[in-house]
């Protein structure tokens, strides 16, 4: 689905320094897949997200989505169309005043005939649980449910993957479940290939494999199991490891033989007590 | 207090006048402005309050909240219907004091000119009330899509009128938000001489602008990641389209236009 | 010395089909230099009490006195007394204005007649609680600095003030986990240097284990229960699931393990005691 080869992306700053935000990123991602992006601010990982839309050129390599070059000019809008991108700020990314009209607006961008747009409308907010809210007017929904109606918007126009950047930040922890929660449904149920970014690690949990990014370089990458038991690594990287794991490691250190891949509590009562 | 402000805003419902296409809503109210300024006997103006009166009743809108539509400006009504009392010329004079002097003419222009101002606001409210913002939006831009090639731009109008309403709350909570944060750090915003309070407005404004930026920037890009590129071949999910009922409406804005040209000029007319 | 809220009720939008209640006959005590914790979920009316401890809400029935001076009255006596209370605010930076971090920062105690030594003497020592180096940022225009940094101004700005009570919303929202870290680490330095009292409204039930002596929980605009954290999270877990809070991941561990047969004492709160725990119980060195 996305292919990424020794991508660099370098820009000067404020005071004239060059910045190397990327710098050599080697990146696949299979079609149906949940890829975590976890690293500290600073990091590069919101800088590798945009390039996933060509919101952002590469200064070096290449980045392609579905076969396309995002160099390539004139696949700029077939690029957004398959991949859609959710941020921070639930606020800042919801158009118009009523929430149909705003998911409406993607369709509307790309010239879905009119009777056309309404069924997509529909099936959008149904794949996220907002059909009710249809009606109401954005600025009255809480943080989760404004957030929800963002992907929505994606989800009109029927992408083959959606990238969230950081898209929990600013919710409370009823919304950030509602988020996971919706996620997780359109990569299970939808297919919708996912690429999440964040800095909490209980919601990278949820994903097939969890990338470690540092200073515009991957550190490391793998499933969630064997990302989260490098408990000292994640450390020193400024990211906290699950508490499990963090334990188990404590113990380790002290002498004590447990199995390396604990991270659940479960699994570590069951290491404790067999 | 802002919440007390009743213009503008739109009332939900499903009557006649609410089913109407915006643009007859909206060309119909032009045509009436310009008809108020049409009358000129009392029972031309007789016709526009009971015209009025009819379309404020088949809105089934509560009267008292159209009404309360007055309420900011009603301090400007009796200003233009004093200004007209009292500076009109006039021979018969009703009621002197020093070199106040109100005659009956002025004081027939300056009721007249009151009700037309009334009259206008009270119409136009109608429109607001009985037409979501965005529909309202919808309109404006059809309505004004012809005059294109002459320059006006009228979907970027209509976007940036459907960006500054879904903003507009947000930025109101905002304003709140940063004028608390900044009295608990002990700023004071009401007190002072002019110039003092306009920069002790700063520790207020300078957030709300830098904020508004920064929105207006991620907009932009999630506006770009959702394939927005201009009106050029965009689609709408509701099309406007004229029905029956369009006709009704502008059938019934003619007669009212052809009575009053008939009371005005009839006579003349006539004459001939 | 302490803040009082006697019998406080507020509801917003009142006489409008929006009339929300928000604060339900709430009586609290906040005593000088203690830590207390507030939880409950968005809208649950904690927002709206905090804004009680220094007047920027008054009350619509009941009584908020700081020192037994009522702060409702419009005198210089109840102004002081509304000054004793710091106020951070969710995402502070985005009430930063001035063209220096120095200005910024000299806003709340000019504003509280400081003389320009005591300004001067008060923006040097809220740098130095939150981290930043005088030299290196005193004369830098705060919009060029990184989210964690803008932050850090904010809570310094208030600082400065020299409150004898702090109280912050959520001063970690949207930070990462090292920023986070070190912004308790800023906080938990000022209550000890200056015994200041610090009022900590939190969605993390972690951090309300963590570091709060008292903690009360908010549902509905009452409060449903004031005690130590750990008293609360052990004794109440259900009643605070069905309220929509949760227990601290550490607890949630400590229950797994004592449920195994592993007897883990109730209320630890750190790694290194839990660690130290097991291996206690396991008979391991």
């Amino acid at each position: 689905m996305i292919s990424i080869k020794e991508l660099k992306h370098y820009y000067t700053d404020a005071d004239g320094k060059e910045v190397k935000a990327l710098d050599g990123i080697d990146l696949d991602i299979k079609k149906g897949e949940f890829v975590a992006i976890i690293g500290a601010n600073g990091s590069g990982k919101s800088t590798l997200a945009r390039h996933l839309n060509a919101l952002l050129l590469p200064t070096a390599g290449t980045c392609t989505v579905g076969g396309l070059d995002t160099m390539e000019e004139s696949n700029m809008w077939d690029i957004r169309q398959q991949v859609g991108m959710v941020f921070q700020n639930p606020d800042n990314q919801i158009v118009a005043a009523i929430v149909e009209e705003d998911v409406a607006f993607g369709p509307e961008n790309i010239g879905v005939p009119n009777e056309e747009i309404r069924p997509r409308v529909e099936r959008a907010l149904a794949a996220v649980g907002m059909s009710d809210y249809a009606k109401h007017a954005p600025h009255l929904l809480s943080g989760g449910q404004k957030q929800r109606v963002a992907i929505a918007g994606l989800m009109a126009l029927e992408p083959q993957c959606i990238v969230l950047d950081e898209p929990t930040a600013m919710l409370d922890p009823q919304g950030r479940k509602e988020i996971v929660a919706t996620v997780k449904s359109l990569n299970q149920d939808k297919g919708i290939t996912i690429v999440y970014i964040t800095h909490y690690m209980t919601e990278a949990l949820a994903a097939d494999r969890v990338v470690v990014m540092e200073k515009g370089h991957i550190r490391f990458m793998g499933t969630p199991k064997e990302v989260f038991c490098r408990v000292d690594e994640l450390e020193k990287l400024g990211l906290e490891a699950p508490l499990a794991a963090k334990v188990a490691s404590e113990l380790r250190k002290s002498g004590i033989k447990l199995p390396k891949d604990i991270i659940t509590d479960e699994e570590l009562a069951q290491a404790l007590c067999p | 207090m802002l919440s007390e402000i009743t213009l503008g805003q739109y009332f939900p419902g499903n009557s006649f006048v609410h089913r109407l296409d915006p643009r007859t809503k909206i060309l119909a109210t032009l045509i009436y402005i310009v008809a108020i300024f049409l009358a000129d006997s009392p029972l031309a103006y007789g016709l526009l309050i009971a015209f009025a009166a009819l379309v404020i009743g088949v809105s089934r809108l509560p009267v008292g909240m159209v009404l309360k539509s007055l309420k900011p400006i009603w301090i400007i009504i009796i200003i233009t219907m004093l200004i007209h009392m009292f500076t009109a010329p006039g021979e018969n004079i009703i009621f002197a004091w020093k070199f106040f002097k109100v005659t009956e003419e002025g004081l027939i222009l300056g009721t007249k000119m009151a009700l037309r101002l009334v009259l206008l606001l009270l119409f136009s409210s109608v429109l607001t009330f009985t037409t979501s913002p965005i529909v309202l939006t919808d309109g404006i831009e059809k309505l004004l899509r012809p005059f294109k090639c002459i320059g006006v731009p009228a979907h970027e109008l209509a976007m940036m009128m459907t960006i500054a309403l879904r903003f507009i709350p947000t930025l109101l909570e905002e304003t709140d938000r940063i004028m608390k944060a900044q009295t608990a750090r002990g700023a004071d915003f009401s007190s002072g001489n002019l110039l003092e309070r306009a920069k002790n407005m700063l520790p207020l404004l300078v957030p709300l602008f830098v904020s508004a930026f920064r929105r207006a920037e991620e907009l932009a890009i999630a506006m770009e990641s959702r394939c927005y590129r201009g009106g050029e071949g965009r689609t709408r999910m509701h099309e406007l389209a004229y029905k029956g009922i369009d006709h009704t409406a502008f059938a019934a804005v003619l007669v009212l236009v052809f009575s009053l040209v008939a009371l005005r000029w009839g006579a003349g007319l006539c004459a001939l | 010395m302490s803040i009082k809220l006697a019998n406080v009720f507020y509801t917003y939008m009142t006489g409008t089909p929006f009339e929300r209640q928000a604060l339900n006959d709430v009586s609290l005590t906040i005593a000088k230099g203690e830590i207390l914790a507030i939880i409950g979920h968005t809208g649950s009316g904690k927002s709206t009490l905090v804004q009680h401890l220094n007047g920027l809400i008054k009350p619509l029935r009941g009584k908020v006195t700081i020192n037994d001076i009522d702060i409702a009255g419009r005198g210089s006596e109840a102004k002081a007394a509304r000054q004793q209370v710091g106020m951070v605010f969710q995402y502070p930076e985005h009430q930063i204005f001035a063209e220096t971090v120095y200005d910024d920062i000299a806003f709340g105690p000019r504003n509280r007649g400081f003389s320009a030594e005591e300004v001067d003497k008060q923006v040097r020592e809220a740098m130095s609680f939150v981290g930043l180096d005088f030299e290196t940022f005193a004369e830098r225009s705060p919009f060029q600095l990184s989210g964690g940094q803008m932050r850090r101004v904010a809570i310094a700005g208030v600082v400065a003030m020299n409150p004898d009570y702090l109280v912050l919303d959520e001063p970690s929202a949207g930070l990462d986990p090292r920023s986070r870290n070190a912004v308790f680490k800023e906080i938990m330095a000022l209550h000890k240097e200056r015994g200041i009292a610090i009022v900590l409204v939190t969605h993390s039930m972690e951090e309300a284990a963590k570091y709060a002596h008292r903690m009360i929980v908010i549902n509905k605009g009452k409060i449903l229960f004031d005690g130590k954290p750990a008293d609360i999270f052990s004794n109440h877990k259900d009643e605070l699931i069905a309220v929509g809070m949760d227990e601290p991941p550490i607890y949630k561990l400590s229950v797994t393990l004592r449920a195994k047969g592993l007897e883990i004492a109730a209320g630890i709160t750190d790694v290194g005691e839990l660690v130290k725990n097991i291996k206690k119980v396991k008979g391991w060195r």
